[in-house]
């Protein structure tokens, strides 16, 4: 039997058809800046094999304008990321029971903000030298 | 009464045979409080136009006929209130994302082939009589997968996910829930079965986790969540395969 002509609409524009498609798009776009950065840290590194000249001059572009800016955004969208990625966190724990209940949203938001800043600070401690 | 209210709805019209492309068309109708915007659409169809086509049963949230896009968002049109959309006009078109067959109907045969090859139904460990008594389940086994199982199969979910937009293969929101639903009761053993689905590329994988889908649900599912908890046993499926001679009937 012949199926009739159905109309099927593109996805043409999908990010403009609703605002949650773009809080979505500015969620995981963030992520290009963290990417950003971790490859300037490689650079660094790299520099840093290359010589003292090197990581001198790679040490000396940190204090220009434009690579301040860069800083400073791919800061915020960190920070951006690491709020919206914990928030989502509740929904991939698997259905666990901790002393016989299971743990609310609330708790396990908590929890890992908890725990990040905990290792936050440990790192902090550590490259200051003050610990261990 | 001074002065009834009127509003516009502008309805998306589609005929296969007629027409090339959809178009919207502009019809003014009186409403009051209580007037859904199915109700509007029933005002058209029984008193300006009996050609305008579209799905409805209930009219009260619970069969998932309705869904529609009302003003670019996925709901039920017999639990949106015109008096929300005053004063209009407002645009009601048919499911986004789902091939449409005339003015506001949608084809749903994907949607109902992939929900029978998931299998989501209660599959039991061992074959029970009625002599056999009840299932037994404690309130907190219920409680695991209950808000699952209000899905009425409305697909606002699908309407609300782009990854179901660019792909059709993707199982979708609404499928993956009801995989959740009876892998996570108690009694039901048809996890193996179900298995295949859930870990292929175009199962929990297809998900990035745009999280609409949740936002929308009429009955509270949160299709999101199930998937994406289901993520972490998926990867340990994968893992075991691995390290299985045979495979493992769970690997990608
Ligand atoms: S999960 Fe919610 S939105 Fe999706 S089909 Fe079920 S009831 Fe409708
Ligand atoms: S008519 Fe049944 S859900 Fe709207």
């Amino acid at each position: 039997m012949s199926r009739p002509r159905t109309y099927r609409p593109g996805m043409r524009g999908w990010w403009q058809r609703h605002p949650a498609y773009r809080r979505y798009l500015l969620r995981e776009g963030t992520s290009l800046f963290l990417g950003g950065y971790a490859l300037w840290l490689v650079a660094g590194l790299l520099c840093l094999a290359a010589g003292e000249a090197a990581y001198g001059q790679w040490r000396a572009l940190q204090g220009t304008p434009w690579l301040f800016g860069l800083h400073l955004a791919a800061l915020m969208a960190a920070c951006y990321h690491a709020v919206t990625w914990l928030r989502l966190l509740p929904l991939t724990v698997p259905v666990i029971r901790l002393g016989g209940r299971r743990p609310s949203d609330r708790a396990l938001i908590r929890g890992s903000w908890g725990v990040s800043v905990a290792l936050s600070a440990a790192l902090w401690l550590y490259l200051g030298g003050g610990w261990p | 009464m001074a002065g009834e209210r009127t509003i516009t709805l502008e309805v998306q019209r589609f005929h296969p045979e007629a027409d090339e492309a959809p178009y919207l068309q502009p019809y003014t109708i009186p409403f009051s409080e209580g007037t859904s915007v199915l109700e509007g659409l029933q005002h058209i169809k029984d008193r300006l136009d009996g050609s305008l086509t579209f799905r409805w049963s209930c009219r009260m949230a619970v069969c998932g006929s309705c869904g529609c896009m009302i003003d670019g968002e996925p709901a039920l049109a017999c639990r949106a209130f015109l008096r929300d959309y005053a004063p209009g006009p407002v645009r009601v078109a048919p499911l986004d994302h789902l091939p449409i067959r005339r003015d506001l109907v949608v084809d749903q045969s994907d949607f109902l082939a992939k929900l029978e090859r998931a299998r989501t139904y209660l599959i039991p460990a061992d074959e029970r009589t009625p002599a056999d008594g009840a299932y037994r389940q404690t309130p907190e086994e219920m409680a695991d997968y209950y808000d699952y199982a209000q899905c009425i199969n409305c697909l606002l979910c699908y309407a609300a996910c782009p990854q179901y937009g660019w792909d059709q293969a993707f199982t979708g929101p609404a499928v993956l829930a009801l995989v959740q639903r009876y892998d996570l009761d108690s009694r039901d053993a048809g996890k193996d079965a179900r298995r295949a689905v859930v870990n292929a590329d175009t199962g929990v994988w297809g998900c990035t986790l745009v999280g609409y889908c949740s936002e929308v649900c009429p009955k509270g599912v949160d299709p999101a969540r199930a998937i994406n908890q289901r993520k972490p046993a998926s990867v340990a499926d994968y893992l075991l395969g691995w390290l299985r001679p045979s495979g493992g009937e769970g690997t990608p």
